[in-house]
């Protein structure tokens, strides 16, 4: 790291102390000292880990793998499960999307007139979010069912046919993760919106704007990273999901993560890993491209 | 149990191309070098991936127990620790008010203290937690385990000799009263290393609201008058099985070309929309709800469902082609640090009394027919006992004692059928080529 330059009120660079004292050389890496293991244990070790036994050949019985350099895994995982990938990529996109038109109203209304009970509000956004995740799907399952009191009430009504069913369809699963994901959007979304100088709005009325114009020539421009920042926050947890599909979803729309979950339950981690792996690789590019376009700053003013 | 495994639905999912990697040399020597050395960067790279593997057993299976553990003279030595750690499932033994009253008169009679746990949710993942101590030659910390025979779990236990062969001298309730069901069953000949705790069909359930006359075949299941409304198991051992007996095939002699017959039957019956979807435990929800009318269904949780009055027309069928028979099995891992207690404790199980107590609670299929005079009348401490549990089950002992998915009749018993037993883990991996497409489907 660099040295600190020293000088004297006079403007002179002092000789004095051509070094600084050992403990604040050390400062920052000590300082850095947690956040670093915390990186190293949690997240490079796993990681390497994962690369490492996706390139393994591993006895399912005893667990025991073998390091065989085995890439052409890689290309047999796609070719069996690209089709699943697909599906993880419409519906986590799809849910996003739901996602970014439910949540920016909600946002724009919080961070405009939610006043002094903006906490209050955002609370209130995240207070279902409080239950398990896996229950609130599970729960799901028993609003939307077939006879459920929605659908049986519709259908005694006449007002659907007999044989439609929202739940084992693809259009489920996508509900089911916009429903679930729906505060990795929403809170990103508010911090973009609540940043936005107010009086940004008022210039712009000065000079004849309408509302409207307003919006759509000011606010939303300045608003377009949190959008990407809230969507990639949105999609890629979704990307990997492996709950919705099992409980909301039916014989057609197996979504990467059931496969890749299946794989560890079964043990057969190099099959797991490289999907994972995959899966990663997909996540960054997608990170990078966002870097590209909007710059690396944003997004971690966002997370 | 099969039931719970429902959280672990592939359990022995693999895909074609990683067994055959696993089972042909996928790389010569040069190969594997070229790769590894397309480039410096890349060899750094290497060396830290390759350094960190998954340390396992090493053993390629077949062996034996070392140091004569389980023999008749290994047992002589064996002495009473007072203790004993029993590894169950969840919610499968008698409980009120946080007692278990078959353990307490376990330690009342033995003088043995009980550490009962509840860690298995499903074979598979306890499998692999066990596992690291077992091929590092360590105590599990456990004296009891118990297995689902239709998991390749058991036979990987068995095949690695990571089970203690049983004393057969310490098993007289066992012997004397054990049914013809749980005894000397086909994955574990002459009880060398198993004894039931509880054992269940996987049938059909359906609603006898909707479905007057079910017929008694399991074709029921690929039948298009219920397109769309049909549940079934997204277990590949379950899936496969059922496939193999719509085929009239006895699973437990099928071979693989049978197996790729199975597997067409049941793609039929996805692409033909009959299939409403592959369920985990959740199938029993969904045939509450009305979402299928017919499923493939374990017994206890169609005789559980019953208890409630909203879901009395939910009706179990045993088909003719047969009912898949599985069993849970206590077994002693390697290594375990007081065998003797464990061999007690699973002996001590084999009473009709304490069978009672713990099928009233249960309602599998219980081990110890006699069981049923029991309930019917008991006496001493076990009509103490049921009469403490009453109130908790709220139906009178009766129920259990006559209903056939506990105590089955004859017919019962001739419709079951076992689990094909694979010979090796090729076989595994060609059953779950075959069968697990078709449930993770995109």
């Amino acid at each position: 790291m660099e040295q600190p330059v020293l000088a004297d009120h006079a403007g002179r660079l002092t000789g004095r102390r051509p070094r600084a004292r050992l403990s604040k050389v050390l400062a920052p890496y000590l300082l850095s000292l947690p956040a670093g293991l915390w990186l190293l244990a949690l997240f490079l070790i796993p990681l390497v880990t994962m690369l490492s036994l996706s390139l393994q050949t591993c006895n399912l019985g005893t667990g025991a793998c073998v390091m065989t350099w085995h890439w052409a895994e890689f290309g047999q995982q796609l070719s069996l499960y690209h089709g699943q990938f697909l599906n993880s990529f419409y519906y986590a996109g799809a849910a996003a999307l739901i996602d970014l038109v439910i949540s920016y109203p909600i946002a724009y209304w919080i961070a405009f007139y939610g006043g002094s009970k903006k906490n209050f509000f955002l609370l209130m956004l995240l207070v279902p979010f409080f239950v398990s995740f896996v229950i609130r799907t599970v729960i799901w399952n028993f609003i939307l069912s077939d006879n459920g009191f929605i659908l049986g009430s519709l259908k005694h009504a006449h007002l659907l046919p007999q044989g439609f069913h929202v739940l084992s369809t693809g259009y489920a699963v996508v509900a089911g993760l916009a429903y679930n994901y729906l505060p990795f959007t929403a809170l990103p979304l508010y911090v973009a919106i609540e940043r936005i100088d107010k009086t940004v709005l008022d210039a712009a009325y000065d000079l004849y704007a309408t509302r409207r114009e307003a919006f759509t020539r000011v606010i939303l421009p300045l608003t377009v990273p949190g959008l990407f920042a809230a969507f990639l926050l949105t999609f890629i947890p979704a990307l990997g999901d492996y709950v919705n599909q099992q409980v909301l979803g039916g014989t057609s729309n197996t979504m990467i993560g059931t496969v890749i979950q299946n794989a560890f339950q079964t043990l057969d981690y190099a099959a797991g890993s490289t999907l994972s792996a995959m899966l990663l690789g997909i996540a960054l590019i997608g990170i990078f491209a966002y870097a590209r376009l909007l710059g690396s700053r944003t997004i971690e003013e966002y997370l | 149990m099969t039931e719970r495994n429902g959280s672990d639905p592939h359990e022995s999912a693999i895909d074609p191309s990683v067994w055959r990697g696993m089972t042909q040399s996928r790389m010569s020597r040069r190969q594997l070098l070229a790769s590894a050395g397309t480039g410096a960067g890349m060899l750094g790279m290497s060396a830290v991936l390759a350094a960190c593997g998954v340390k396992g057993a090493t053993s390629s299976g077949g062996s034996k127990p070392a140091g004569g553990v389980g023999t008749a003279a290994w047992w002589a030595k064996q002495k009473s620790t007072k203790t004993v750690n029993f590894a169950n499932w969840p919610y499968y033994i008698d409980v009120v008010k946080g007692k278990h009253l078959s353990l307490e008169r376990f330690t009342a009679t033995t003088g043995i203290t009980v550490n009962y746990t509840e860690p298995i949710g499903n074979n598979m993942p306890f499998y692999a937690k066990i596992r690291t101590s077992l091929s590092a030659k360590q105590s599990t910390g456990y004296d009891i385990i118990v297995m689902t025979n239709n998991s390749p779990a058991i036979g990987y236990l068995i095949q690695f000799g990571w089970l203690t062969p049983l004393d057969q001298s310490a098993m007289a309730n066992f012997n004397k009263n054990a049914g013809p069901l749980v005894k000397n069953p086909s994955w574990d000949h002459g009880n060398k290393y198993t004894m039931a705790w509880q054992s269940g069909w996987t049938a059909i359930g359906y609603n006898s609201a909707i479905i007057k006359n079910p017929g008694t075949s399991v074709d029921i299941l690929f039948d298009k008058k219920y397109a769309g409304k049909v549940g079934m198991m997204n277990d590949p051992q379950e899936l496969g099985s059922v496939g193999l007996l719509a085929i009239g095939v006895d699973p437990a002699t099928s071979t693989e070309s049978d197996w790729a017959k199975a597997a067409k039957k049941l793609q039929q019956q996805r692409s033909d929309g009959i299939v409403r979807a592959y369920y985990d435990q959740s199938y029993i929800d969904h045939l509450k709800n009305g979402d299928t009318v017919v499923t493939q269904a374990w017994s206890g949780d169609i005789f559980q469902a019953d208890l409630n009055s909203k879901y009395r027309d939910l009706a179990l069928l045993i088909p003719d082609e047969g009912g898949m028979f599985w069993t849970d099995n206590m077994c002693i891992p390697m290594y375990a640090q007081n065998p003797r207690d464990a061999m007690t404790l699973m002996d001590f199980y084999y009473q009709p009394d304490v069978e009672a107590v713990v099928e009233y609670y249960d309602d599998y299929i219980c081990p110890v027919p006699t069981a049923k005079q029991a309930l019917l009348s008991p006496t001493g401490w076990a009509a103490k006992a049921l009469k403490e549990l009453a109130p908790e089950i709220g139906l009178p002992t009766s129920k259990t004692a006559d209903a056939p998915t506990v105590f089955p009749t004859p017919a019962y018993v001739k419709n079951s059928r076992p689990y094909y037993l694979y010979k090796s883990q090729e076989e595994l991996t060609a059953w779950n080529n075959l069968f697990l497409p078709i449930t993770q489907g995109a």
